[in-house]
C-alpha cells in the first residue's frame, strides 16, 4: 500500500503528519502534502472534502480514493484510459480552468467503480461523474458530464 | 418549503449570488435561466440524484472487491 504525493516539487521537509483510521487500511500515516480537497465533495458527501489517493497494486490500474474526513468512507478508482483510451468528455475544458491546470500533466482523472458485492465481474464505471485533480494544488471537484457516449453504469469486464 | 409565485420576464435570488431567471412559460413547461458561481453544483433534478445514487452505492467498496477485480483485471 502506497500512498500517492502530489506533482509539488517543492514540498516542505517536514510536512505534518497525522493518523486516520479507516475501515480497509486500520490506521494510516497521512502527510499534509498528500491530501487532495475535493470542493464540492462528491455528490452524497459534499460536506467531506480531504481525500488520500493509496495504490492497491502494482499489477492492476485500481486506486483507493480514501475519504480523511470519514474514515469508512473509500472508493476505488481508476484512470478512464485504463478503460476507453480516447475519454474525452466535454466538460473537462472548463474544469481544467476552474481547476487552474496549467499543464496537462497535471491533471488526474478518475472514474469511480461500483462493485457488486459478491459479484465483481459485474462492476461498472461512472463515466458520468469524473473526479478531476489537479496534482500540483492538490484541488478538485466531481464533474458531472451530460453525454449519452458516457454511462453512469459502463460495464468494466465482458459479460 | 418556501413557495413564491412568478410571472414570465421575473427573478429571484438565494443568496448575493445565486440569480433564477423565468425565462419563458410554454403550456406545462418553464425555461430557466440560472446564474451562480462555478462553486455551485446546477443539475437537473434526476441527473443529480443518477449521480448521488451512484456515489453511494460505490461508497461500499471493500478490500477484497478490489483484490478480486484486480485478480479478473489480469486474467483479460
Amino acid at each position: 500500500m502506497r500512498i500517492m504525493a502530489s506533482n509539488l516539487q517543492t514540498t516542505s521537509p517536514d510536512p505534518a503528519i497525522f493518523s486516520v483510521k479507516t475501515r480497509n487500511f486500520g490506521s494510516i500515516e497521512v502527510r499534509s502534502d498528500q491530501i487532495i480537497y475535493l470542493d464540492p465533495g462528491l455528490l452524497g458527501f459534499t460536506r467531506y472534502h480531504r481525500y488520500v489517493l493509496i495504490e492497491h497494486h502494482r499489477e492492476a490500474p485500481f486506486l483507493w480514493l480514501q475519504c480523511l474526513d470519514k474514515g469508512d468512507l473509500a472508493f476505488v478508482v481508476v484512470d478512464p484510459r485504463n478503460l476507453l483510451p480516447d475519454y474525452h468528455p466535454g466538460p473537462l475544458t472548463q474544469a481544467m480552468q476552474d481547476l487552474e491546470v496549467e499543464h496537462p500533466e497535471d491533471l488526474k482523472i478518475l472514474v469511480i467503480l461500483t462493485i457488486p458485492p459478491g459479484n465483481p465481474q459485474e462492476m461498472t464505471a461512472n463515466l458520468m461523474g469524473p473526479v478531476v485533480i489537479n496534482l500540483r494544488t492538490r484541488q478538485g471537484k466531481q464533474l458531472i458530464v451530460e453525454d449519452a457516449n458516457y454511462s453512469h453504469k459502463h460495464r468494466v469486464l465482458p459479460g | 418549503m418556501l413557495i413564491l409565485t412568478r410571472k414570465s420576464g421575473e427573478g429571484l435570488f438565494i443568496g448575493d449570488d445565486i440569480r433564477i431567471t423565468i425565462l419563458e412559460i410554454r403550456g406545462k413547461q418553464i425555461r430557466l435561466g440560472i446564474e451562480a458561481p462555478h462553486s455551485v453544483v446546477v443539475l437537473r433534478e434526476e441527473i443529480y440524484r443518477r449521480i448521488q445514487e451512484e456515489n453511494l452505492q460505490a461508497a461500499g467498496a471493500r478490500d477484497i472487491d478490489v483484490s478480486e477485480i484486480a485478480q479478473l483485471w489480469r486474467q483479460e
